[in-house]
């Protein structure tokens, strides 16, 4: 269980997440939507315990960053890395030292090159790869789809879904509705820092609706394309 | 436009320009320090010849510092990612000629040097090496990744070590001479070489997601990082080590003191880079550092001292809860 109460974040003035009450528990995959600049990726570094902030984040395993695998949107690879050293690099950092490495390739990467010679969607697998060999409790995973080809994004969701069934608590942001819609059983919309609703699996298509009219509106006729 | 292609052909006012803009990179990057450039350049030269005299006055091989800390300097100027940037903006035959004037510059001061002592064929060798560093560049097949015996434990010696990787058979070499020759400084300075190589794995502070994701209290997390370094850089360092203990029986004591101060060197790099993060290490440290070559019994107070200085920066990103 992960309980997030009266969560704010402010960067001076400005306040960029605010008051922020969300609960995720075991066995659930949750998604989290928003435009750009919504407060998406800003909540999800609070979580971890990179950013401060104010209000409470409490976790039945303590201390929660301790069992959390984080993806970043664009992880960053060091340049004279391989691939397999990166995985080790991050196993090591929970204590899993003895992981067959080459066994759990899934995604068929080139683990003897060099990370940063990886293209945008490989580097995304392999940051995928090595959260999942830490064999954490929860999973948060920003943007896991973007750049991804067809092929692993199917291979994703397949693990998003064996991670729900392991009872492990997974959230995750997308841009792209129909992979949160295959995969979650809540959807958080933020807007603006605010948290505006929650919606279960059985009113996704409203959500989607209403994100579809609140977002395009009448701008397409404005721009009257010819 | 910019001023600088206004008047006469364009590739000088192109370079004008590249030289001018790295110029106030530079200037920047000084005033973030808080010190005003000026300011920052005298005190850089004073301290330079300051250095190069006492080097100089201290050890034989001082020469051979100074042509090292040199080539130091240019291979970070060569990295293969500036290089590329260099040739898609300027094109292939105006980037050899910023190199070789950028090359040109940083050496100057060690070429003085060495001309100011008389060692003529190394100032020589200097400015030979110089220009062939800026007109070369020294890639790797992107498919091809240097095996490293360092693996078990990322990412500081696998990184380093692919950079540096050229500077160890150098070492070793300087050490069969050393025992060929029977000079027992050079061999010294052969280990000291190594101890700088790796001193220089730390001084950049990585990414703050890669001290968060250790599951670690910050004290077990700074004795993971002293330990491995220890026992890499013992690694590196035990052919020559080894070798001086043979030849040199009668020497163990000295070989084996510097041996420690290399080790507590890096123990003290290692701190110091944690002390300061996640900024850079910056003037305080810098000094502190300085002031522990000139007078190494200072690394005693300075260990425990950044020591807790890390602890309390690391308790921002990992749990302090065993």
């Amino acid at each position: 269980m992960i309980k997030i109460n009266g969560l704010h974040k402010t960067y001076g003035n400005n306040e960029v997440l605010t008051d922020i009450n969300l609960a995720f528990s075991k066995g659930h995959v949750y998604g989290v939507v928003g435009e750009n600049g919504a407060g998406k990726t800003t909540l999800f570094r609070c979580i971890a315990g990179l950013e401060s902030y104010t209000g409470t984040i409490i976790s039945d395993l303590n201390p929660l960053k301790n069992h959390l695998g984080l993806l970043l949107t664009d992880p960053f690879f060091f340049s004279k890395i391989t691939g397999k050293e990166y995985i080790r690099l991050l196993c090591n950092a929970r204590g899993k030292t003895n992981i067959r490495i080459d066994e759990k390739n899934i995604f068929n990467l080139p683990l003897d090159q060099y990370a940063s010679t990886y293209s945008t969607g490989m580097k995304k697998k392999l940051a995928i790869t090595a959260i999942l060999l830490q064999e954490n409790a929860y999973f948060i995973f920003d943007e896991p789809f973007n750049g991804v080809d067809i092929q692993s994004n199917m291979i994703l969701t397949e693990i998003i879904l064996k991670l729900k069934e392991l009872n492990k608590i997974v959230i995750i942001s997308s841009h792209i509705f129909s992979t949160l819609s295959d995969t979650c059983d809540e959807i958080h919309l933020l807007r603006k820092g605010a948290q505006i609703k929650s919606v279960q699996k059985s009113a996704f298509k409203d959500l989607e609706q209403e994100m579809k009219a609140f977002t395009i509106g009448n701008s397409i006729e404005n721009l009257d394309l010819k | 436009m910019l001023p600088y292609f206004r008047n006469g052909p364009v590739a000088i006012h192109k370079m004008k320009y590249y030289f001018h803009l790295q110029f106030r990179i530079t200037n920047r990057k000084i005033k973030e320090t808080g010190i005003n450039p000026i300011l920052a350049y005298l005190l850089g030269l004073v301290a330079f010849i300051l250095i190069a005299a006492y080097l100089f006055q201290k050890t034989e091989f001082a020469k051979y510092i100074v042509l090292l800390t040199c080539l130091s300097l240019l291979s970070k100027l060569s990295d293969s990612n500036r290089t590329d940037f260099l040739i898609a903006t300027f094109g292939d035959r105006l980037k050899n000629k910023i190199r070789i004037l950028e090359n040109g510059m940083v050496s100057i001061p060690f070429v003085m040097v060495l001309l100011y002592q008389n060692a003529w064929l190394e100032a020589a060798l200097l400015w030979v090496i110089a220009t062939i560093f800026a007109v070369f560049s020294f890639k790797t097949n992107v498919n091809f990744s240097l095996p490293t015996p360092f693996a078990k434990r990322p990412f500081e010696f696998l990184v380093g070590f692919r950079k540096t990787f050229y500077l160890f058979p150098m070492a070793y070499f300087l050490t069969v001479i050393a025992i060929q020759v029977g000079n027992f400084n050079l061999g010294i300075f052969s280990m000291l070489l190594i101890f700088g190589t790796v001193l220089s794995y730390y001084p950049k502070p990585e990414q703050a997601y890669y001290v968060w994701v250790h599951a670690y209290t910050p004290k077990k997390f700074l004795l993971y990082k002293i330990a491995t370094a220890t026992q890499y850089t013992s690694l590196l360092v035990a052919p020559i080590l080894v070798s001086l203990l043979m030849f040199y029986p009668n020497e163990f004591h000295i070989v084996l003191l510097f041996f420690l101060i290399g080790l507590l060197f890096v123990w003290t790099i290692i701190l110091a880079k944690y002390s300061a993060y996640p900024n850079e290490m910056n003037l305080p440290e810098g000094m502190l550092l300085a002031f522990s070559v000139y007078f190494p019994p200072m690394l005693l107070v300075m260990i425990p001292f950044f020591f807790k200085k890390s602890i309390q920066k690391l308790k921002l990103l990992l749990d302090d809860q065993d």
